[in-house]
């Protein structure tokens, strides 16, 4: 199968200059797709095409997530009137250069993307009380420069440890880079003990990004409301335990938790926030 | 997809031999030493694009400065009497995400490097890998030869230290060689190229663990130094073969005794693998793997490197 024929539209968008937003699943506190969902839902996006799964997935089966089976889907979103285009995928399994090839051939040829911004999470021993920061990565200098008003921390060394692999985010940003889009990948560290429940503050923040960077006039009340209910919820666990409370504080103040006393803490915000 | 040439050197009948990771990085100590002893060139490598998941990011100042991938690369020498292609790959396509090649992009792959034996006119190829035995460390690895036609039999049963898979007890002269260095000889053989691969023993409680095994490569290179009539300088082998032989007795000492029992009647098995099949049965080489996994990975995980 050739990257064309991996990729069905309809009704492309007749846009000029566009953002992409790359968004991947099985992410930290699933925070790229509900940052996506959030975009897609309030501006009320219409899909308009995906990358089909055959030879980029294995086809043994499928995945039972929540009592649901599941099918990888890699899915293009557009945003009409604020020349906003999402794709939201899961992470291929084979097939990555073909795969992302076949991104950037939909994003530049298709729908003339000036600018590629990705996202995802970081795992973080800070508390939630902690305002989120927002990390940037990029492929070029200008690009990294017209980050500078948006209170993005983007200066930080890395390697990738013996043992591990670059991101997808990392390698399409390269990809991007050869083909001379700018793009950025933005990584937001969620707090440990919410990695497997929801974390609305570091949504927030990505939107937030997003919003002010590209004026998309995005309503925020749902994403307040969620922040305020699980603030209200994890008070409601410190009145019963002041124990957990005092391992929010020292998590605040930079102090770090031992390994039974991080278990526990993560299984009673788990609890708690159910 | 395709190779990149870098160089494209006339060559003489060359013979190929190639190499990938695999039990106790056997194959590839072995050819990275006869690459060094030889001083061979980088002649081409592959795209790796098509075939590979980046190994490496390198981020300066919040700067996307270098993207990794593994390399598949190509080497030449010339000898003057037996010119040398050498092919080394730093991992083996998966799209399963195996150790092994496994799928249509490890078929791809040993067409490619094949593509490059034929555009040479190499007259034989070589692959080297390990060969997982009822043996004891402290005992010298022999070479298993499997060719992929029944023509180069007789060569084989010649040359020092060296077994085909009808000299196995109990094997009937049959087996299996996983990952590309099976794969490139069933499709050589297709293509009407003579290959074989050369695989260095390598004690069976040793093959689930990341320690390189270079006693297991210097049998290899012994083989392809006869096979070819070529002189390899064995000093830079001989001192990582003792190196590792020294780190694997200081880790077998501090073994459990009911461990160290068992595995030392391996050590009455230093020539014939039907004796060493006799002294080791299937259930004891089960619970022996068993108890050096939970030792490594629970008692003794410090101890690993």
């Amino acid at each position: 199968m050739s990257g064309e024929e991996a990729i069905r539209l309809s009704g492309i968008p007749d846009l000029k200059g566009t953002v992409l937003i790359v968004t991947w699943a099985e992410d930290a506190s699933s925070l790229a797709e509900r940052t996506a969902d959030y975009l897609i839902q309030s501006l009320g996006c219409r899909e308009f095409g995906e990358i089909l799964p055959e030879g980029f997935f294995p086809m043994g089966g499928v995945n039972i997530v929540d009592d649901v089976a599941c099918f990888p889907q890699s899915k293009f979103y557009v945003s009409d009137s604020k020349g906003l285009i999402i794709f939201k995928s899961s992470i291929p399994r084979m097939g990555w250069h073909r795969f992302l090839t076949s991104l950037l051939d939909v994003s530049k040829q298709d729908c003339k993307v000036k600018e590629i911004y990705t996202v995802g999470a970081m795992i973080s021993s800070a508390a939630h009380t902690v305002p989120r920061l927002l990390i940037s990565i990029v492929n070029n200098k200008e690009i990294k420069a017209a980050l500078e008003p948006y209170n993005v921390v983007g200066d930080n060394d890395y390697e990738t440890p013996p043992g591990q692999k670059p991101t997808m985010s990392s390698y399409l940003a390269w990809l991007a880079g050869q083909r001379g889009i700018p793009a950025v990948n933005l990584w937001v560290p969620v707090p440990y003990y919410l990695v497997p429940i929801d974390d609305p503050r570091s949504v927030k923040r990505l939107i937030y990004f997003f919003n002010s960077k590209f004026d998309l006039g995005v309503d925020f009340t749902n994403l307040d409301s969620a922040i305020a209910k699980q603030n209200n919820k994890i008070a409601r666990l410190f009145e019963k335990s002041p124990e957990i409370k005092n391992m929010v504080r020292r998590l605040e103040v930079g102090d770090g938790l031992d390994g039974e006393e991080s278990e526990r803490l993560a299984r009673e915000i788990a609890e708690a926030l159910k | 997809m395709g190779i990149r040439y870098i160089k494209e050197p006339g060559l003489i009948d060359p013979v190929m031999i190639a190499a990938w990771p695999g039990i106790g990085n056997i194959g590839l100590i072995a050819l990275d030493t006869l690459r060094r002893s030889l001083g061979a060139e980088q002649m081409a490598y592959i795209e790796p694009s098509e075939f590979f998941y980046p190994k490496k990011v390198i981020i300066r100042g919040g700067e996307l400065v270098e993207l990794d991938f593994p390399a598949s690369e190509f080497f030449y020498h010339k000898s003057g009497k037996r010119d040398l292609i050498l092919f080394i790959g730093e991992e083996q396509p998966s799209e399963g995400g195996g150790v092994y090649a496994a799928g249509s992009m490890a078929y791809d792959m040993a067409n490619v490097v094949l593509d490059v034996a034929e555009k040479y006119r190499c007259r034989r190829i070589y692959t080297s890998g390990a060969a997982v035995a009822p043996m004891h460390h402290t005992a010298r690895s022999r070479a298993w030869a499997v060719p992929n036609s029944s023509d180069l039999i007789a060569e084989f049963k010649g040359y020092d230290n060296t077994v085909l898979m009808s000299d196995i007890e109990g094997r009937g002269g049959e087996g299996n060689i996983a990952g590309l260095n099976g794969l490139l000889l069933g499709i050589a053989r297709r293509r009407g190229i003579d290959a074989v691969c050369i695989m260095g023993e390598i004690p069976v409680y040793l093959q689930g663990f990341p320690f390189p095994y270079p006693k297991g490569s210097k049998s290899v290179l012994e083989v392809l130094s006869s096979a070819l009539d070529i002189g390899i300088d064995m000093a830079v082998i001989d001192e990582l073969a003792n190196q590792s032989e020294s780190e694997l007795t200081r880790l077998y000492e501090k073994l459990p005794d009911e461990i160290k029992q068992q595995l030392d009647r391996l050590k009455e098995s230093t020539v014939a693998a039907a004796e060493s099949e006799r002294l080791i049965t299937e259930e004891d080489k089960k619970k022996i793997l068993e108890d050096i996994d939970k030792f490594f990975k629970h008692d003794g995980g410090g101890e690993q490197h």
